[in-house]
């Protein structure tokens, strides 16, 4: 099938195999490779992107169910060479070790702190426990989240 | 070189690959762009032991898109089989019509689709003579021996006459403890591309063994190795099942050699537990005799392990707890039973988690047989000389981590009595235990070059699984040479780079560093060779190896100095260096393995001068529901000692990562068997269970100081591992402290407390 996606503010025509995700539409085909594919069935979150603003996992959604729908990844979050306020924190704090899950613990982060579910630790590990880090670097992307949330209070 | 360590090791800086991977743009295996790939998916077996009689590919063939399906009947000759972990003989795959376990790769459909080659695949058709499986312990038809029986030459360690002493002992602990089947769930999968490129084969793989890997495909297919590159740039987490080459890789590439196509394979996260390796199940008899004043007087520890048909690996942790406490009499022995299952391998720390487990749960049962604190038994039986050879250790900080670990942790306000601790409906239980790793290095090689604007490149074939490899050896580099660690370019990743040992048994900081240490003091002395000729500088004359690189100058002792464009310029201008770095209790041509993918480590044990362990203190309280028996862990303080700590950022969330990972071991993970089918059961991330971020506690990592000058040139014990050992023993002590409960046989769940 024809479809046509928008991702991260631009338009890409694609012929698809209907069964395609939107997982491995933007791997496999937009070569949007930092969605990673961590589990395939809605259980990891390593594939968190945004669409219409909002976290979902890019393995259980259909590359065209979201036809003519914004998508955000990872790589539409920086502007050019500045990096997002969340982006920065996760390095400045080591949020990460392997980096696999990190590109969905920061779509999934900057979800959190738009959806005001960054309000205290807590409140962050909940919403944050979509999205396994095998490394284990919990704490620390709890630490990072807590930094950019007050640097969007303030600004 | 141990003078230089004073300059930019244990200073905190952040991942120099840390843009890359907050962006998207750090390229993992299967995110590398290759033209036009075919994608492949696996077919695994539906039993666990016999034969593939017959298998019907007609109406996967069928499948609109497909391109090819590899089976034993047309592939089965084309590969020799591959080795396990040991380097011995392993299951087979598409080699033969035999099964060895479930979950076996009995087929590869590709096709020009993702979609279409998962269709194809559930459509192929197989008929199995099959037979009834041994799953496990105790399963009809498993088979003993001792691990002597396939390495004739490994000893289990042993002193004096460990039985009389324990029969004689006035306090004896004799009890039994089992630790289950794991499997390591690195968020990445075990993904393969395979591209030709005339004669050459380049695999994208992610790999904790890039020459490894290489030698390994090459001696399968009987390709030259020049002919093999193998490219991992960053690998999304080992802990060990990434280590040994897997057989899943021949098959890619004789898949991309028929269609003259890339051919990508991403398998799913079920057929990784069966594709990849896993920790095997253990059980332990674990006797103790000790004085009444605390004095062990008998340390006896048997092993059991489980392994597949064909192999012997096993991981024989009584090298490690033989060598923990003082004592005159020790007895240890290690059992392989064969199963029929895939072959285990090396997961994070592999002998020590499990056998360090029944140790320290045992010291714990000790302490309370002697009525003593648990940290006052291990201070009377600490030791600064090896128990087994009588070698001295290189260091040994072991109480100054549990001191300053139960400071921090407030252990003194503990009631040593069981259940005597409660916060209104939550039972509270501190525990402790110690932590160990063995210190280990391997030869290493490594191309630098320096240019005169102050820049310096490094190149190796080591591997970045989280560690912060790249900024490990940039440190290294910038400290070497008078740089800013952000002037130096690090490449890692690749099978075309210089060649270092498998990132395994926690060496990979020492190895690197070390060579990048060497390397970089070639540059200093050619540089300063070149000065000290120069009639016309400020160095004419001096000795050459008083010069030495700082911030961005030739520096003298004297105080002068000149910049270091100057410096080089008069060499040229750039400056490469090929350096090779061979320990010292290694033979001189070590380095020479590597590039045929062996590697010959100095281990912590077994060297001739000393015995080198890293060591720690876990400390953990528990909270126990009094009505549901849920089980928290709200707080942890962990204290470890490893020598110098080359980049205290990275290394406190190695060692944070280790322990949570000790507490999953405690709490969360096992690997569930169906024992008539010989199958997993919960072979996914909602079934196995690992921490989620709620999961997860207050966490306290002390850095405890120690400056180690035996261990090696650099004082680096490694970390890697040591971070989970021993804690899952500080949780289960900690539940009995809570509950009266002794939890002998891990994971702890609910239903134990019941």
């Amino acid at each position: 099938m024809e479809i046509t996606l928008r991702v991260n503010g631009r338009d890409h025509p694609l012929r698809l195999d209907p069964r395609t995700t939107l997982l491995d539409a933007l791997r496999e085909h937009l070569h949007l490779t930092g969605s990673k594919k961590g589990c395939d069935q809605g259980q990891c979150g390593a594939c968190t992107v945004h669409v219409d603003g909002r976290r979902v996992l890019a393995c259980l959604t259909l590359a065209a169910a979201v036809q003519g729908r914004p998508v955000t990844t990872i790589e539409g979050l920086a502007q050019g060479e500045t990096l997002h306020p969340m982006q920065a924190a996760f390095i400045k704090h080591d949020a990460f070790q392997c980096g696999y899950c990190t590109p969905g613990q920061i779509m999934s982060a900057v979800a959190c702190v738009r959806e005001g579910r960054a309000s205290d630790d807590d409140q962050i590990r909940e919403h944050m426990s979509g999205n396994l880090c095998r490394c284990a670097a919990y704490p620390k992307i709890v630490a990072a989240i807590r930094e950019a949330a007050l640097q969007s209070e303030r600004a | 070189m141990a003078d230089d360590a004073a300059g930019l090791y244990g200073k905190p800086s952040a991942r120099i690959d840390g843009a890359a991977k907050v962006t998207g743009q750090a390229r993992f295996a299967s995110d590398e762009p290759v033209a036009n790939p075919a994608y492949a998916y696996l077919v695994t077996s539906a039993i666990a032991r016999g034969r593939i009689v017959r298998m019907d590919l007609s109406e996967a063939r069928a499948t609109p898109g497909v391109l090819d399906i590899l089976t034993h009947e047309n592939v089965g000759g084309q590969a020799r089989p591959p080795v396990g972990p040991d380097q011995n003989p392993t299951t087979t795959t598409l080699e033969s019509d035999r099964i060895w376990h479930g979950g076996q790769i009995i087929g590869v459909v590709v096709a020009d689709t993702y979609e279409a080659a998962r269709e194809a695949a559930r459509r192929v058709v197989v008929d199995y003579a099959a037979e009834t499986p041994s799953a496990t312990f105790d399963s009809p038809g498993v088979q003993s021996e001792p691990r002597q029986a396939a390495d004739p030459e490994a000893k289990d360690p042993s002193k004096g006459d460990a039985a009389a002493a324990f029969a004689a002992a006035p306090v004896q602990i004799d009890a039994h403890y089992s630790t289950p089947t794991q499997h390591h769930n690195p968020m990445e999968l075990f993904t393969t591309t395979c591209v030709w490129e005339g004669p050459r084969l380049v695999i994208y793989e992610p790999t904790q063994s890039m020459y490894g890997l290489k030698a390994a495909v090459a001696k399968q297919l009987g390709l030259d190795l020049a002919n093999v590159r193998t490219v991992s740039r960053y690998v999304g987490g080992g802990f060990g099942s990434k280590g040994a080459p897997s057989s899943r890789t021949v098959w890619v590439a004789l898949a991309a050699r028929r269609l003259k196509r890339p051919v990508k394979l991403v398998p799913t996260r079920d057929q990784g537990f069966t594709v990849s390796t896993f920790r095997a199940e253990t059980r332990h008899h674990l006797k103790l005799g000790a004085t009444r004043d605390g004095k062990l007087t008998a340390v006896s520890h048997e092993g059991w392990e489980v392994s597949s048909r064909p192999s012997s690996y096993n991981v024989s942790g009584v090298e490690s707890t033989a060598r923990m406490y003082a004592s005159p009499n020790i007895a240890t022995k290690v059992t392989v039973v064969h199963a029929d299952r895939s072959t285990p391998g090396f997961m994070r720390a592999p002998p020590d988690t499990p056998y360090m487990f029944a140790l320290e749960s045992g010291m714990d049962e000790l302490a309370y047989a002697l009525g003593m604190d648990p940290i006052e038994l291990r201070r009377i039986n600490d030791t600064q000389t090896d128990p087994v050879d009588g070698k001295p250790f290189s260091s040994r900080s072991l109480m100054q981590c549990f001191d300053q670990a139960a400071a921090r942790f407030g252990w003194a306000k503990r009631n040593p009595a069981p259940g005597s601790m409660r916060d209104g409906d939550w039972l509270i239980g501190y525990g402790c235990a110690t932590s160990t790793y063995p210190s280990n290095i391997g030869p290493a090689a490594a191309r630098l070059s320096l240019t005169a604007d102050g820049k310096a490149t490094i190149q190796l074939a080591a591997h970045e699984i989280g560690t912060g490899a790249y900024t490990t050896v940039a440190i290294a580099v910038a400290d070497g040479l008078g740089l800013r660690v952000a002037d130096v370019a690090v490449q890692l990743g690749d099978s075309d780079l210089p060649p270092v040992p498998v990132a395994g048994g926690s060496n990979n900081a020492a190895s690197t560093t070390h060579v990048a240490a060497k390397a970089c003091e070639e540059i200093r002395s050619r540089i300063a060779l070149a000065a000290v000729r120069a009639k016309d500088g400020v160095f004419a004359g001096r000795d050459p190896a008083s010069l030495k690189l700082r911030n961005g100058a030739l520096v003298g002792s004297d105080g002068n100095s000149e910049p270091i464009a100057k410096a080089a310029g008069r060499v040229g201008g750039t400056i490469e260096v090929h350096a090779e770095n061979v320990p010292a209790g290694l033979p001189p041509d070590a380095a020479q393995g590597l590039y045929q993918g062996r590697t010959q480590m100095v281990r912590g044990t077994g060297r001739k001068d000393v015995t080198a362990f890293a060591f720690g203190a876990h400390f953990v309280e528990v909270r126990v529901h009094a009505l549901t028996r849920e089980i928290r862990t709200p707080r942890v303080v962990s204290a470890f000692a490893a020598g110098t700590i080359v980049n205290p950022l990275t290394a406190y969330s190695q060692f944070m990562g280790g322990a949570i990972w000790g507490l999953s071991s405690a709490l969360h993970e096992a690997t569930e068997i169906d024992r008539r089918a010989a199958r997993y059961t919960n072979t996914n991330y909602a079934d196995y269970l690992i921490p989620v971020n709620a999961d997860v506690p207050k966490l306290d990592v002390i850095f405890v100081p120690e400056e180690d000058t035996r261990v090696n040139p650099l004082g680096i014990k490694g970390i890697g591992e040591i971070g989970i050992v021993g804690m899952n023993a500080a949780v289960a002590n900690a539940v009995f402290h809570a509950t009266g409960r002794r939890i002998r046989d891990l994971p702890i769940r609910i239903e134990d407390l019941l």
